[in-house]
């Protein structure tokens, strides 16, 4: 692999964070891990998916790629750059490279704002004058199908969609290489959910973007991503090529997410890979394989030792005692 | 469950209407729907966020602000008795008993500062009249059916300390607390993971067959709704637009709002599309409703005819209505 295809490389990232102090303070031990040594590389003009239920670390995975969060330890080096290495001044620059869209974009807009200034808000930033925003809000409107006049309204007269659609134009704005969407689409009715995907991959096609897409759907996910990575309690637990996932998830967790993915097909018989208990908090990390608790095909060997994330056959990589080469583990 | 129409009608909604009363005047929310109920059926009603199926759903108990809402027309006969015109003192009595209700955020139905045990309590004292130690029996007995682990130790413990999916539980418990014959679940499992979504929806349908009661499921995801309905109504702008059984809904899908509903969801398999169908625009607002049939505007087989009238629902299969000029039995078929 040579180093110009990668645009993004996340290297054992970890983020504690530290036990809350204060009145109510629990004596609770240690920190959280919330992520616990993540690494991956992205390449460029391509679509990795982090996906996983809530609280599995995947959006301080995102943030801390950004370093919008600061990690405990680990490194992104974004276009050959180490981001923790540079003076202030240079990491804004490279930064200005990277945008996040956030599932209600709303939150983040100034309602007091007019679209137009939130669109350009991260150009203003950057330094651009008054014309240069003017003409590319002018640019973008349309591009994300919106209209011109739009540009002198408030963000609550718009709908969830239409609000999503600033959320990319703001992203743009800047003409950035890689943005990180956050559950871009969780908050949409599917029409309109599908409107707003079909938006990111033009954009995509047409800007040669990046994406780190988290989310939780795995429909969409199938839809969207070219690679696709599985967190569980702070870890990726298999990572691959989107076709070699989703035609043969092999470790337990890809499977049982897999199965409980409800489809419109009335005649399916649901087999039933439902998951023990709940995501353990990650405060209580389990010793072992931390999804030995649920997982419906735990061995001796996944409570007492951790498994490495280990190349497979198909370019994949997997966290799983079932398939490592020893013979010991069987059985 | 079953097809067949042995089990009785339980809850029968006649041309209701629903109307909200803002400075804008009288803005109609639910127009004109009808549908029946059998005894330990389920029926899901979908539609995008706007269709009315909430309002739907919060008439049929009268849970709808009266200052601010209106039910000018129709009737909700639930057990022979029309819940419009009932009193006040006679709905406090089937709700939560004869028909529960849960909602999307478990949080809206519990209060944070009083135990579980207490909440889940409540309905049995109040509607079976229950002595505390009985209650608390059957609490510990209801905490257990919904999968609450240690559920003697949970009653003493308050929300907080409770994930989604466990709150959610408890919502359900509560909800099933005096075996009512109809449950009605909005958006039940919106918020919640896949899997946690996985196992909700598989404890209602355990519940459904053990407990024999009748499911109005609100979604507005079409793979839940192959997953647990029997009859399928779909909404749009306050309207049923299609219904029928849910393998006739999927197999033949009538309305173009609902086959453009079912083909906007991402595949599930390796078909690759560069572009998912999505439909364009949205759910037109109360007061800015389009001239004829509300959908012709998103439409893309709408002709001149969509603009002049709302079309009715019209048979067009077995137990199958549609409300479009193009269907057959509403005169002109349209290629």
């Amino acid at each position: 692999m040579s180093g110009d295809r990668i645009l993004v490389s996340a290297r054992n990232l970890v983020k504690e964070f530290a036990p809350r102090g204060g009145l109510f303070r629990r004596n609770s031990g240690g920190g959280v891990r919330a992520v616990d040594g993540v690494s991956f590389d992205i390449n460029r003009g391509e679509t990795l998916a982090l996906v996983g239920e809530s609280g599995c670390g995947k959006s301080t995975t995102g943030r801390l790629l950004m370093r919008l969060v600061e990690p405990t330890s680990g490194d992104t080096v974004f276009d050959g750059i180490n981001l923790g290495s540079i003076p202030a001044a240079t990491f804004r620059t490279v930064r200005q490279r990277i945008q996040l869209m956030f599932q209600d974009p709303a939150a983040a807009f100034n309602p007091r704002m007019k679209i137009g200034t939130i669109i350009s808000e991260p150009m203003r930033l950057a330094g651009a004058s008054a014309r240069e925003c003017d003409a590319r809000v002018r640019e973008l409107l349309p591009l994300v199908g919106l209209a011109a006049f739009h540009a002198d309204r408030y963000p609550h007269e718009f709908s969830g969609g239409q609000r999503q659609r600033i959320g990319i134009a703001r992203s743009l704005s800047i003409r950035p290489d890689f943005i990180i969407c956050d559950e871009p689409v969780s908050a949409l009715d599917v029409s309109i959910q599908a409107q707003v995907i079909n938006l990111l991959t033009q954009m995509q096609r047409q800007f040669g973007l990046t994406y780190l897409f988290i989310s939780h759907d795995l429909r969409v996910v199938r839809h969207i991503a070219d690679r696709v990575a599985v967190m569980y309690l702070g870890r990726i637990v298999e990572i691959g090529e989107k076709r070699a996932i989703y035609s043969r998830p092999m470790h337990p967790y890809t499977q049982a997410l897999m199965s409980a993915v409800p489809l419109p097909d009335p005649a399916r018989k649901v087999e039933d890979v439902r998951l023990k208990g709940e995501i353990p908090s990650a405060q209580n990390i389990p010793s072992g394989c931390r999804f030995h608790p649920r997982c419906p095909r735990a061995m001796p060997i996944c409570k007492t030792v951790d498994p490495v994330l280990a190349p497979g056959a198909d370019g994949r990589q997997l966290a799983c005692h079932l398939y490592s080469p020893e013979p010991s583990t069987k059985g | 469950m079953h097809d067949g129409g042995s089990e009785a009608t339980l809850l029968s909604v006649k041309d209701l209407h629903v109307e909200f009363l803002t400075s804008r005047g009288a803005l109609s929310a639910v127009n004109g729907v009808s549908f029946d109920l059998r005894e330990g059926r389920t029926l899901c009603i979908v539609g995008e966020s706007g269709s009315g199926k909430s309002v739907t759903a919060m008439s049929l108990l009268q849970l709808l602000p009266r200052a601010t809402s209106r039910i000018p027309a129709g009737q909700v006969i639930f057990d022979g008795r029309d819940l419009v015109k009932a009193d006040e003192k006679a709905l406090r009595r089937i709700r939560g008993q004869d028909i529960s209700i849960v909602f999307q955020d478990p949080m809206s139905s519990l209060n944070p500062l009083l135990t579980i045990g207490r909440q889940v309590c409540e309905p049995l004292i109040l509607h079976l009249g229950m002595s505390r130690r009985a209650a608390r029996e059957r609490a510990t007995e209801l905490l257990a059916l919904v999968g609450i682990p240690s559920p003697a130790d949970s009653l003493r413990g308050y929300p907080h300390q409770l994930s989604g999916g466990q709150r959610q539980r408890v919502v359900i418990a509560m909800a099933l607390a005096c075996n009512p014959r109809l449950l009605i679940a909005d958006e039940p499992t919106t918020a919640l993971d896949v899997t946690t979504q996985a196992e909700i929806l598989h404890l209602l349908r355990d519940l459904q067959q053990r407990l024999g009661m009748a499911v109005i499921f609100i979604t507005h995801d079409l793979g839940v709704v192959a997953e647990f309905a029997d009859d399928v109504l779909v909404m749009y702008a306050g309207r049923a637009v299609e219904m029928a059984p849910v393998a006739e809904i999927f197999a033949n899908p009538s309305h173009p709002y609902t086959q453009d509903l079912l083909a906007s969801i991402p595949p599930f398999d390796d078909t690759y599309r560069e572009e998912l169908p999505a439909i364009p625009g949205m759910v037109p607002p109360p007061f800015d409703m389009p001239k004829g049939c509300a959908f012709h505007p998103r439409c893309r087989l709408a002709v001149e005819q969509c603009t002049a009238a709302q079309p009715p629902l019209v048979t067009c299969g077995p137990a199958h209505q549609a409300a479009c000029i193009r269907v057959a039995g509403h005169g002109q078929v349209l290629a």
